[in-house]
């Protein structure tokens, strides 16, 4: 069973990113299972939403400890997020970053810029959440591009055009730290 | 043709009844229940069913109006949880003793204080003794179907029924659920039981002063329908066995029936513990899960013959009767006259827990360190 953490801020759209990246999974034939976490969320607050994706029926109910995989839609929490030993961490980042002594496989992506360019919501507030999934895919390469497009267009209706240019965008241009 | 779909547990009863033809729904929002009755608005708002929705300023109003609605006859559907059941706790003694087939989903939460919003199951517990129904689930795919069955149940033995389902752990995660075609469910749910109404050409009387020789034997009989009533519900589960693939009953058991312990319990405890039985029969714990589904009317005759053959029995609660301890075991032990439960109260107000922590416990039990009731969760 894999697990996979999402982790951003009130606003950032972490809920509909997590529903939709459990959806693509469904969609590729997995049993999903999108478990977000509801506390005193408001906007700017930390907020979290997990998966889990299975091969067959997912018993467990109760909050992921430590994802196989996380994405960190904010990196002022970086310091908050668990992963385990050998994990996959996707980040959003702007500008240069270096990678520490970590077991970790680490990518990023510049999902800010991205949403900006394709005026996604506003500089103050962009959404990146569409095309932190779309950077996902390339980096776990579990469910294809067009199962992701299909979790976009259930959910996104008549938007969902511009959130796949997004998510192909940050396809192409996610790179290994 | 029925399909799989991602569905949370809150949307998927909303789902249900929709499907269900219900004409009235009265309610009131309240975390984690408030999806449920969006959902419905919305569907009423894109004209995608013919339901009255009835705004109300309370709880206790929307079950007051729930229950006019269903003396007119009508098919009526109602949600809320942990502190709007309670402010509704007086009408649905009401609702129960006017024999009115009333559904309504309660999303388990913990009762306040401390305020809290996450599950815990002392909110519907502590309304055992209404008279209702009380059907508990465990995934989003059983709050589809017994919400959908909850109906034929309510009018089959006449009395209200609430679909209970904890917080967030079920209302608000998704899941794969295998959905029905309108036209599917249809047959099943589109029959409807013969039954006294309103009738303002036949002018009644409604909750009239009863002395107590009429008391005595109108809440005798309220009894003794219920205690039957179980056959009845059996016999709905079957139907819907049959006509749609499924394998319910008043209990669920998974694992040996012979095995040497049993865990019982309710809700999403009842999710996480089947991973608890698969690593205790691992470890050579012979081991299985009796899964209570139906608390009300209580199952008695199934209950002792799935426990008959246990040494042990271990009853997980995610509520607690304070001074007494968890109400399932209770249920289980005084409802059976048995001597080996040993009960756990446990994840109250949300607080995890996992298949490892019932391992622990269980193993415990099993060994001979734990010999009482115990909490577990708060060491710290």
């Amino acid at each position: 069973m894999k697990e996979i953490g999402l982790h951003g801020r009130g606003g950032q759209g972490i809920v509909m990113a997590g529903e939709m990246l459990a959806n693509a999974y469904f969609h590729e034939g997995n049993f999903a299972q999108f478990m977000p976490s509801y506390g005193a969320e408001r906007r700017g607050s930390p907020s979290n939403a997990y998966i889990r994706v299975n091969e067959t029926r997912i018993y467990n109910r109760y909050a992921v400890e430590q994802p196989d995989a996380v994405i960190v839609f904010n990196m002022s929490l970086i310091d908050l997020v668990k992963i385990k030993d050998n994990g996959v961490a996707l980040l959003n980042v702007g500008g240069s970053i270096e990678k520490k002594d970590s077991h970790a496989r680490i990518f990023a992506v510049d999902a800010n810029s991205i949403a900006l360019s394709l005026k996604l919501g506003t500089p103050a507030i962009p959404i990146i959440n569409t095309a932190l999934l779309g950077a996902f895919c390339k980096v776990m390469g579990d469910y294809s591009f067009s199962n992701l497009s299909i979790a976009m267009k259930e959910r996104l209706g008549r938007n969902a055009d511009i959130n796949i240019e997004a998510g192909k965008i940050a396809y192409d241009s996610v790179r290994e730290l | 043709m029925s399909k799989n779909i991602m569905l949370g547990g809150n949307d998927a009863v909303a789902l249900a009844a929709k499907q269900s033809f219900v004409d009235v729904v009265s309610a009131y929002p309240i975390t984690p229940q408030t999806s449920i009755i969006e959902k419905i608005a919305n569907y009423i708002a894109d004209g995608a069913i013919d339901t009255t929705f009835i705004k109300v300023e309370s709880e206790h109003s929307a079950m007051a109006a729930a229950i006019g609605a269903s003396v007119s006859g009508s098919r009526v559907f109602t949600a809320t949880s942990s502190q709007g059941l309670l402010l509704m706790h007086e009408v649905l003694h009401w609702a129960s003793g006017a024999r009115l087939p009333i559904v309504m989903a309660n999303a388990n939460r913990a009762v306040a204080p401390p305020w809290s919003i996450w599950a815990e199951s002392t909110d519907s517990l502590s309304q055992r003794d209404t008279g209702w129904i009380q059907i508990y689930v465990s995934n989003a795919q059983e709050a589809y179907d017994f919400t959908i069955m909850g109906f034929r149940i309510a009018e089959k033995v006449l009395f209200p029924a609430m679909i209970c389902m904890d917080g967030f752990l079920l209302t608000h995660t998704k899941e794969p659920v295998k959905i029905f075609d309108d036209e599917e469910i249809a047959d099943f749910i589109k029959v409807k039981e013969p039954r006294k109404i309103l009738d303002t050409y036949k002018p009644e009387a409604f909750g009239a002063l009863a002395f107590p020789n009429d008391y005595m034997k109108i809440k005798a009989a309220q009894h003794n329908n219920m205690v039957s009533g179980i056959e009845n519900i059996k016999e709905i589960m079957g139907e819907f066995n049959r006509l749609y693939g499924r394998n319910y009953s008043s209990i669920d058991i998974y694992g040996d029936e012979n095995a040497e312990v049993s865990i019982v319990t309710i809700g999403t405890l009842a999710e996480t513990a089947h991973l608890t039985v698969d690593k205790l029969n691992k470890e050579g714990i012979g081991c299985k899960l009796v899964n209570l589904h139906i608390l009300r009317p209580f199952p008695k005759e199934d209950l002792q013959k799935a426990l008959s053959a246990s040494k042990h029995i271990v009853v997980f609660d995610r509520n607690i009767s304070h001074g007494k301890g968890g109400i399932i075991k209770d249920e289980t032990a005084g409802g059976l006259g048995l001597s080996n439960v040993i009960g756990f109260v446990c994840g109250l107000g949300g607080f995890d827990v996992t298949d490892d922590d019932m391992a622990r416990a269980v193993r415990g039990v099993v060994n001979g360190t734990i010999k009482e009731d115990s909490i577990i969760g708060a060491e710290l």
